[in-house]
């Protein structure tokens, strides 16, 4: 999130597009009611009615999948109808920035499309630029190649009427949320929007928040308390494990995947790092070494050292794909031969979970850490499968839950907060922590009866006090102490001396030179001193009204990075500092003091010496970008998977989307209905934990599939039937309900019938179900490879 | 003392069953053993019962031409002058000054008689078990007494549930409505139903749209059961005897099985 749970209730007007916030994140619901509460207007978009439309103001109902030409369609309304917030977007994006004369668009491609890779050469988007290396600039955004220009030409094939005959969604319907959201162009009115797993999974997911990001821009909503582009977590401390790099293609702190190109730390810095020749931009990237350099350090103490790269060729170097369904295919193919699902279901949360349950039993080994045995703990023994054949040796871990050790757990907000005990893990359970550094010492004493390459391992740096540790327990504060980090040598910054061993106050200390270490370094002045009392994160200030009109709560945890909590707060003030919106001001400039107030701004300089975006080498945020794979405005395309053609263009779907194995696609003649996945309150994500409750299994016992009255009567079909759903993947049974909260929707010239499946269901646990990623396919967002779980087709039958 | 009520603002109601969830983990009721669900939409169990006193229901309602889903909740209402009450021959159930109406299970025969007075169909018997008891919700009494709210009040994360003084809620109700004439119906649910009560209920749309019991009288539930109850004395002494043996072997057993929990309820 930009903003933070909290900030909803300054919103003027609340868009939940992409997420079923008042279902699957119940405390939401309490703040976007306090916003309801001043007057907000909540807007729910979504394929069937859910307890978030009951709770909204305005519901549009529209086709699983195409929501970027729902967006697009808003960014049309804005910009035809001058809703935009001008000045804005003159000095705060790179609508006055001009393309160099090689961009272009035609029938649904960019320029640099090259078919036989499916990819695109991004450079062809380029910026045209002066002599000196900035890109040009026409301030009046007069200039045909000027982005604002473009993007007006771009959009303008998005109108009502073509939107609303790809989407279904009634005509005023839809003109009534562009009214009531580009409302908010008004520098005194503002837009938050909210998203989660409605919008990330599909084969265009990631351009689907960049529509949500250009508009959130041109209304001069980002920055802005009540603004900003905000992405629900689905897991309490997802933002966390992201933090910390626990996807495949980051390091902690957001730190790129060495790849096999970059062998070396300066092959490694020259690609990632950022350059401008932008006198105004602060380009923090430009940082860069300082914090890969501290990430090695943390990894590799005293063998890191200059003259071994900081041990940079410890890091493995990636070749290829290793995203989640890549992983699976390659556990299929028998080239994985171990594997440890820490509190991961995949015979239930992955696409196509037939194909994941067949590739664990391919594996050699598996190690399942969780509270409860899982459906993939039991894979071996799945109904149909003779344990027999599975050669599979499976371990099962009993974890520690989260009230059982002490810790942090950062949440949508970036709020890092402690955790303290509360009561003993039951039996053998253990806390991860003492699983890996078990495991650690286990993989140390192998190696060092010898192996290939032993060194990353042998000279890990480990020492959290669990040796000292009755139990062999790591202390989390030694942990918390490594991530914020600290000085390995004596080092004199400005004037001030820090001795070695010191915690770092914060990151514009960080060092390329070797004299810092740091685990992750937006995490940096989380810990700033050595004492549990200097352990920000355990913050519980109550917050003043007085000094925090806002509610931020700035001494209540932290907050990355710098405990700022609304990030692009620069964006929110005039080029005097002086907020766009007085009523409701994140930051100011007090001239007479000479110092910003309010929240932490993004950066210490006064206003007007930098550019507000300081995370892009631009200084400013992107209308246009070459950040993502696949365009640099988001286009509609059809799901892989669609019941039309697609009306914009004649290129089908996303042309650099990843699809494992085409033959595992269905056609339309065959699978005429749209489908799509989603989740209830009453039951979590793979259903580990609420199918083992009694009293959540008791509210929702069943797998269930939700259907119109219309569909239902065709098929012969009553609420409480049992019904097939089949895909050209599998099949699953499921209980019916009949609602009017589904409807076919008029998309291209006719009626399209759309059903509704949750997933949480398996084998295992005491409410016992098919899931409905049986029916999923293998198919991937180019640029995160999230598979599209939210949109593909379907036949369903009285069972 | 002031008279404390629950208001149920159902339009703020987002039917996430945080409340209902969190009754049965206050009193450690079982789980209803349920399949697909119970009633309309997504609800679970079919009714109240004997392990379920809280209950989210799911309306499809047409407002407007539209179609909405609207929630409802059912629980016991705390009538100010309860009817299950008055019809105790042994004064098991008992109105507390400060609103609840509880329930003390060593006083029970077992008669029913205020399952037959309750206009809201609440009480429930334990049908299930060898040793029934009545059971319904208790508005939370012993939290109040510990300076708490009741459970479904802490647990809700919208308002939608709203613990405070009878007084001050209906003040309450009445400026939320007359703040937004188009977002409630103009009823303020137990206000005025079996004389008065101690749950008060507030709606988008006519309560008998939500299953909510209408025929219930405007007066207090004892003015019908009191001289019905009053025609059969003669009934009541021979029931007492026999009841009251039934109670005297009951707590025998009791006494023998565990010690009593004083101050809980349930």
């Amino acid at each position: 999130m930009t903003n933070h749970w909290i900030d909803m209730k300054h919103a003027d007007v609340v868009m939940i597009c992409g997420s079923n916030a008042v279902e699957n994140h119940p405390i939401a619901a309490h703040w976007i009611m306090k916003a309801k509460e001043n007057g907000a207007i909540v807007v729910s978009c979504d394929p069937r009615y859910t307890r978030t439309s009951a709770f909204s103001d305005h519901y549009c109902k529209m086709r699983s999948g195409t929501d970027i030409a729902f967006v697009n369609g808003m960014i049309n309304y804005a910009l035809q109808n001058d809703r935009i917030q001008l000045e804005y977007v003159r000095h705060y994006t790179n609508a006055t920035f001009l393309l160099n004369p090689e961009y272009g668009f035609a029938d649904g491609l960019f320029s640099g499309y090259d078919q036989a890779t499916r990819s695109y050469d991004r450079s062809k988007w380029a910026y045209a630029l002066d002599p000196s290396g900035v890109p040009k600039r026409d301030l009046t955004m007069r200039h045909p190649r000027s982005v604002l220009q473009l993007m007006k030409a771009f959009y303008a094939r998005y109108d009502i009427d073509t939107v609303c005959n790809i989407t279904g969604t009634p005509k005023d319907v839809y003109r009534k949320a562009c009214d009531v959201y580009t409302s908010t162009w008004a520098p005194d009115r503002v837009g938050c929007w909210l998203y989660a797993m409605g919008t990330t999974q599909h084969s265009h997911g990631t351009q689907n928040i960049r529509s949500y990001a250009i508009l959130q821009l041109l209304l001069g909503n980002m920055g802005m308390a009540g603004g900003g582009v905000n992405a629900m977590r689905g897991e309490s401390n997802v933002q966390g494990s992201t933090d910390m790099g626990l996807l495949y293609h980051s390091l902690p702190g957001y730190l790129g995947e060495p790849v096999a190109a970059m062998q070396t730390l300066s092959t490694y810095l020259e690609r990632l790092t950022p350059t401008s020749n932008d006198p105004l931009s602060a380009n923090w990237w430009q940082n860069y070494p300082k914090y890969i350099t501290s990430l090695l350090k943390a990894f590799w103490g005293t063998h890191a050292t200059k003259d071994n790269d900081f041990a940079y060729s410890y890091l493995p170097k990636t070749v290829g794909n290793h995203s989640y369904v890549a992983l699976v295919e390659a556990m299929h193919a028998g080239a994985i031969k171990g594997l440890f699902c820490f509190g991961m279901n995949p015979a239930v949360g992955g696409p196509n979970s037939t194909r994941a349950r067949e590739a664990l039993g391919k594996l050699e080994w598996m190690v399942a850490i969780d509270l409860f045995e899982t459906d993939s703990s039991v894979f071996w023994k799945r109904p149909g499968t003779d344990p027999s054949t599975i050669a599979t040796e499976v371990f099962l871990l009993p974890a520690a839950a989260s009230v059982e050790k002490e810790g942090s757990i950062s949440n949508s907000g970036r709020w890092c907060q402690w955790r303290y005990k509360a009561v003993e893990p039951p039996g053998d359970a253990r806390s991860d922590a003492w699983i890996i550094t078990q495991l650690v010492a286990g993989l140390r004493k192998a190696y060092d009866a010898g192996g290939a390459f032993p060194e990353p391992i042998r000279q890990l740096t480990w020492d959290y006090g669990q040796d000292a540790d009755a139990h062999g327990e790591p202390d989390p504060h030694r942990v918390a102490r490594e991530i914020n980090g600290y000085f390995t040598e004596d080092k004199d910054i400005a004037g001030k001396l820090w001795k070695a061993g010191d915690q770092a106050p914060g990151f514009a200390a960080l060092q390329a030179d070797g004299s810092t270490a740091c685990g992750s370094w937006i995490y940096c002045g989380s810990y700033p001193g050595p004492n549990k009392a200097d352990n920000r994160l355990a913050r519980r200030e109550k917050s003043d009204p007085a000094k925090d009109p806002l509610g931020m709560h700035p001494n209540w945890s932290w907050c990355w990075p710098v405990n700022r909590r609304i990030l692009y707060n620069r964006a929110s003030v005039d080029a005097h500092g002086q907020p766009w919106d007085p009523k409701r001001a994140v930051i100011r400039w007090n001239a007479d003091a000479k110092k910003w107030e309010g929240d932490v701004p993004d950066g210490p300089w006064p206003p007007g010496e930098k550019l507000p975006f300081i995370m892009r080498p631009e200084g400013v945020a992107c209308l246009f970008a070459v950040a993502l794979v696949d365009g640099p405005f988001p286009e509609h395309y059809e799901p892989v998977e669609s019941p039309i053609r697609n009306p914009m263009s004649a290129v089908q779907y996303s042309p650099v989307c990843k699809v494992w194995d085409l033959k595992s696609i269905g056609e339309p003649g065959e699978f005429p209905i749209v489908a799509t996945t989603y989740r209830v309150s009453e039951h979590w994500q793979a259903g580990a934990m609420t199918r083992n409750m009694p009293w959540l299994v008791e509210l929702v016992p069943d797998v269930f599939v939700e259907l119109s009255p219309n569909l239902a009567r065709s098929k012969g079909i009553r609420t409480g039937d049992w019904v097939r759903v089949w895909t050209k993947r599998g099949e699953l049974k499921a209980r019916a309900l009949v609602t009017n909260r589904f409807e076919p929707l008029f998309v291209a010239g006719r009626a399209v019938d759309q059903i509704g499946i949750p997933w949480h269901w398996g084998y295992a646990g005491i409410a016992k179900g098919d899931s409905a990623n049986l029916l999923t396919a293998n198919i991937g967002d180019p640029n995160t490879f999230i598979p599209e779980y939210k949109a593909f087709l379907c036949d369903l039958a009285k069972a | 003392m002031k008279t404390k009520a629950l208001l149920i603002d159902l339009p703020r109601c987002t039917g996430c069953r945080g409340c209902q969830v969190a009754c049965k983990q206050e009193y450690k009721r079982q789980a209803e053993k349920t399949t697909f669900f119970g009633g309309p939409g997504y609800q679970n169990p079919a009714d109240l019962s004997a392990e379920t006193w809280c209950l989210v229901t799911y309306n499809e309602v047409l407002v407007n031409g539209r179609h909405d889903w609207v929630f409802g909740k059912r629980q016991c209402m705390h009538c100010e002058v309860p009817g299950c009450a008055s019809a105790c021959p042994v004064k098991a159930l008992e109105k507390l000054d400060s609103g609840p109406v509880i329930y003390h299970r060593e006083k029970c025969i077992g008669c029913r008689y205020c399952m037959l007075a309750c206009p809201f169909v609440v009480p429930r018997f334990e049908y299930e078990t060898w040793n029934p008891y009545i059971t319904k919700c208790t508005m939370c009494a012993h939290r109040q007494v510990a300076g708490g709210i009741p459970a479904c009040a802490k647990a809700c994360p919208t308002g939608a549930i709203t613990f405070g003084d009878r007084e001050v809620l209906i003040r309450e109700a009445e400026h939320r409505i007359a703040g937004n004439p188009g977002g409630y119906v103009h009823h303020i649910y137990g206000m005025e139903e079996a004389g008065g009560t101690c749950v008060l209920h507030i709606s988008s749309v006519p309560f008998e749209e939500l299953g909510y019991v209408m025929r219930v009288p405007r007066s207090p539930m004892v003015a019908h059961t009191e001289p019905a109850m009053k025609a059969v004395p003669m009934v009541m002494l021979g029931l007492a005897t026999v009841l009251g043996a039934s109670y005297a072997l009951r707590t025998r057993k009791q006494r023998d099985n565990q010690p009593a929990e004083s101050g809980h309820i349930s």
